[in-house]
């Protein structure tokens, strides 16, 4: 069967599940389906992918309606990230959709919202493209409602459909005005525009592929919606549609709009470097086990776009090789945040499903009682914390290579800075990875159990737990051996080919030594079991209380999650401006109870988003004065327009 | 290649040697304060009296608290093996720096994450205040060897090393900028004063003490001797990039211990001279290393080295 026929085969599986979902109205015959239809795709995308080939039709520049869809190796790797992370939460959301309330609509919308990614990433022409685009993005609203109709929910969806349309301007606008110009299929169609019209183009996108994708300061519907959604929903909305979004960036920036102008690769990396540390401090100030992932979620888009950005720089000043490297790690670092971070979000949607609520400060002891939820939990926090010898390390050390290669080649003295400071950022944003991280593993897998719940729960059923295990076996997988993946990666770079080393077992980048990742593992393993062994051999262990120095252990005593990040809060406070309130009450024979509340606001939403807001919402109040309901007015109205139409036709006239 | 062998064994040998670090900054500092003091190989003994007692198994711990030592160890001399003894290394593990980090990070998230565990308060203390030292160190690493890595052209730790031999690049600002910052990361890294107290395990000093404090018999072993090749590799790395080793590989091993033993020495003059800093106050601390690295690259940058 030719890979075309893959396609068309796994679409209709799709949309057969989709259309059993929807006349059987029950959710279990129809994800085995569209589970099936999604590997299919995936298979077919990787195998592109792998062969470096080309199937169906190029992409059509102007304005017609045609339904054009094609495969080429970047479509084809986002198609596979799409199969990797869909497949799993399709087969998690059986067990987690079990019983609930309208499981089979639900069930629907996932499958619409599959194929409208999947169409986004194979359309060929520039409505297509957009039709798909909006689909995706309204597919997962209906998730959201489907699970539950309060006020907070609504609120959520109106803030998300909202932003998002606000922001998907600049997405109609650059495609439509890319189109027009027919830069879609001639990337020499813009050289003759004057600078003024790129920048405003380049403006548009990254404005609207970059609110999509999440970049800071444009992420504030990520953290409202990602945590509503339901399981499997979340973990495809932040595995593969903010995915999608990057890849609208990456086409409208490294292949249509030629010549792009200097200013956006600084800006882009400017961005990125505060979606990296942003995203990070915020996450670690939540109490929230899916916020604070969806707040993580910011932060790797933006290593993804410092990947992407470095890209750029090293293009626009000659560097080949390293442009290639930096395009090749953002790639594998957007492969590898799809699968930890899918990963995360279904283990959170087990602990969900069996406890109950998703508190950080009233889970704990999780991984007594789900054991191999909490290990493949473990193996992801471990993944996303930027840890070797995971898949998080090896697409960070790629990243953090690019960039201190960027800055030893002979670049000018500004490129230099900005990518050395980059490559400190990322590290900070690692090492602040690290402490969130730690903090989420303790705080949900160890310790005692915070509330009876936990304590009762019991491990989810096989179809909630095989697909976790697969994502964390991935996960290892491509973190001791990424020269697997890297080397089909060569085939997608607009750079030219890979350098000869960096797909090889110990991958190098030219002007870096060698990293052994495969060895790494293999050292830590073999040395830890030995030790393991030894550590058996000493002496049966003496069963004792916990230590604490002596001191009784209390359950009132333990700690929460803002007391572990304290010492943090307290440095940065010029930074997170906690807010806290202290109320004492009591009266003159002593104090009753002391009431402590403290949170961390956002700062964006404080400076940037409800003062436009309420600047928008007093302009209309002024503006609706217009309308004053007297006929009068409104035929003076009618009347000023008319003499103003012919005055500025004279004027045009002469 | 006969000139290769004795740095890769001196190299592996880290892994036997390195307990020897932190008995030699004891012994300097007793001296100094006007004692006898323990001898130099008084971690050995230390090593063997634990190694020969059982571990414990407090109540409600999982796995994690059992293999967090075996990792950190593992973690640790992985990265003993990674930083070589002047210019020649074993590369069983590649001799990228930027691996480093990494690896260290890997020690420290299992120690911090052994310390939930048991759930012990002082535990908990202590491992926060680690990875919020953390935070301000591992960038602080990074820029210090990028600076290295744009005055030599590579971020092979071989070659930086080789570097350091180079005139040219040996006498640029930037160089030096980046061995005072990465000083500063020693000190964060073997938590020594001003940064941590190692010698007591009170309340208010206790950074990388406080896990240990759940730990017995093997598994603290394994701790310890984690806690001294931390002193391995990064005073190694320091001496690999100020010590010249080029021509002959036992004049270079030679340098390299030399450089070791004195800044052995430097440790002890710090802890004896400098008192604890308050712990919001180590940021600060680690601020004047990136401002002296900002200098540097702004050297580097428009000063024409490069």
């Amino acid at each position: 069967m030719t890979l075309a026929g893959g396609l068309i085969v796994g679409a209709a599986l799709v949309a057969a599940g989709v259309l059993l979902a929807i006349s059987r109205r029950t959710a279990g015959s129809s994800l085995p389906v569209q589970a099936l239809g999604t590997a299919v795709i995936g298979a077919c995308g990787g195998a592109v992918v792998v062969q470096g080939a080309t199937i169906g039709s190029g992409f059509e520049g102007g304005l017609g309606l045609s339904a054009a869809v094609g495969v080429d190796p970047l479509s084809g790797f986002f198609l596979a990230t799409l199969a990797l992370v869909c497949v799993p939460a399709l087969v998690h959301a059986r067990g987690y959709l079990a019983g609930a309330r309208h499981a089979a609509a639900i069930t629907a919308m996932s499958g619409v919202f599959v194929l409208a990614m999947a169409g986004v990433v194979v359309a060929r022409s520039v409505p297509g493209f957009l039709a798909a685009w909006e689909l995706m993005s309204a597919a997962p609203a209906a998730a959201i409602l489907l699970r539950s109709r309060d006020e907070s929910a609504c609120r959520t969806v109106l803030l998300y459909l909202s932003l998002t349309h606000l922001a998907g301007v600049g997405v109609w606008v650059s495609m439509l005005w890319l189109a027009n110009a027919g830069a879609i299929t001639d990337p020499s169609a813009l050289a003759g525009e004057p600078a003024m019209h790129r920048s405003l183009l380049a403006l548009a996108a990254l404005v609207g592929f970059g609110t999509k994708a999440g970049l800071m300061p444009l992420h504030t519907w990520l953290p409202r919606a990602h945590p509503t959604a339901p399981g499997h929903v979340s973990a495809i909305m932040s595995g593969v549609m903010i995915k999608v979004a990057l890849y609208g960036l990456v086409r409208m920036l490294f292949e249509w709009l030629q010549p792009l102008p200097g200013w956006v690769a600084p800006v882009l990396l400017a961005a990125a470097v505060v979606s990296c540390l942003g995203g990070v401090l915020y996450a670690l100030v939540q109490h929230e086990l899916k916020r604070l992932l969806a707040f993580h979620s910011v932060e790797n888009v933006g290593i993804i776009a410092l990947g992407l950005a470095a890209a750029l720089l090293a293009g626009q000043h000659g560097h080949e090789a390293i442009a290639a490297v930096a395009f090749a790690a953002a790639m594998l670092h957007t492969l590898n945040h799809a699968l930890f971070k899918s990963l995360l979000f279904l283990c959170a949607g087990s602990f969900q499903r069996q406890v109950g609520e998703l508190d950080l400060d009233r889970l704990g002891g999780l991984l007594r009682t789900m054991p191999v939820t909490g290990v493949a939990f473990l193996a992801g926090a471990m993944a996303i914390a930027g840890v070797p010898p995971f898949n998080g390390f090896a697409s960070e050390w790629m990243t953090l290579q690019a960039l201190v290669q960027l800055g030893i080649a002979d670049s000018p003295g500004g490129v230099v800075v900005q990518a050395v400071l980059a490559a400190v950022a990322l590290a900070a944003t690692a090492a602040l990875a690290v402490y969130c991280f730690v903090k989420v593993v303790g705080l949900v897998l160890l310790g005692p159990h915070r509330q009876r719940a936990a304590e009762q729960a019991t491990e989810a059923p096989a179809s909630m737990v095989a697909p976790v295990v697969f994502l964390a076996l991935t996960c290892l997988a491509i973190g001791a051996a990424p020269g697997l993946v890297l080397e089909p990666l060569g085939n997608l770079s607009p750079f030219g080919p890979l350098p000869g080393d960096v797909a090889a077992v110990a991958p190098r980048v030219p002007g870096s030594g060698a990293f052994a990742p495969l060895a790494v593992l293999a050292l830590v393993v073999a040395a830890t079991v030995v030790l393991q062994a030894l550590r058996r051999r000493g002496g049966i262990a003496a069963p004792s209380p916990v230590w604490i120095c002596g001191q009784p252990r209390s359950a009132r005593l333990a700690w929460t999650s803002a007391g572990f990040t304290k010492s943090l809060r307290l440095v940065l406070d010029g930074v997170l401006r906690p807010r806290r309130s202290v109320e004492v009450v009591g009266d003159a024979t002593g104090v009753a109870s002391i009431h402590h509340a403290s949170e961390v606001p956002h700062l964006f939403d404080e400076v940037l988003y409800r003062p436009a807001l309420r600047g928008a919402l007093g302009a209309s109040r002024r503006l609706r004065r217009i309308q004053s309901g007297s006929l009068r007015a409104y035929v003076t109205y009618l009347l000023l327009t008319l003499v103003g139409v012919l005055v500025v036709v004279r004027i045009g006239g002469e | 290649m006969r000139g290769a062998v004795l740095p890769g064994i001196m190299q592996v040998a880290g892994l036997a040697l390195a307990p020897m670090l932190p008995g030699l900054v004891q012994q300097a500092k007793a001296r100094l304060q006007g004692r006898v003091g323990a001898p130099v190989h008084q971690p050995y003994r230390e090593l063997r009296r634990l190694w020969s007692r059982s571990v414990v198994a407090p109540e409600g711990t999982t796995l994690i608290y059992r293999l967090a030592p075996s990792v950190c160890a593992a973690a640790v001399g992985c990265a003993v093996l990674v930083v070589p003894v002047g210019t020649h290394g074993i590369g069983w593990l590649g001799t990228d720096a930027l691996v480093l980090a990494g690896l260290l990070a890997l020690a420290r998230f299992a120690t911090a994450a052994s310390a939930w565990d048991p759930g012990s308060g002082f535990a908990l203390m202590a491992a926060g205040r680690d990875l919020m030292f953390g935070v301000f160190a591992e960038p602080l690493l990074l820029f210090s060897l990028a600076l290295f890595a744009l005055g030599a052209g590579s971020t092979d730790l071989r070659t930086m090393a080789a570097g350091a031999g180079d005139a040219a690049i040996a006498g640029s600002p930037a160089h030096w900028c980046g061995v005072v910052a990465l000083l500063l990361v020693v000190l964060v890294e073997t938590g020594r004063q001003p940064v941590d107290n190692p010698d007591t395990h009170l309340e208010l000093t206790m950074v990388h003490e406080g896990p240990l404090l759940e730990y017995a018999g093997r598994d603290l072993a394994m701790l310890h001797w984690a806690s001294a090749a931390r002193h391995w590799v990064v005073l190694v790395l320091v001496a690999d990039l100020v010590m010249p080793t080029g021509g002959s590989a036992t004049w270079g091993v030679a340098a390299i211990a030399a450089c070791v033993v004195a800044l052995c020495m430097a440790l002890a003059v710090v802890e004896t001279l400098v008192a604890k800093a308050r712990i919001l106050r180590v940021p600060a601390l680690l601020g004047v290393g990136f401002a002296v690295c900002v200098i540097g690259l702004a050297s580097a940058v428009f000063g024409g080295v490069q």
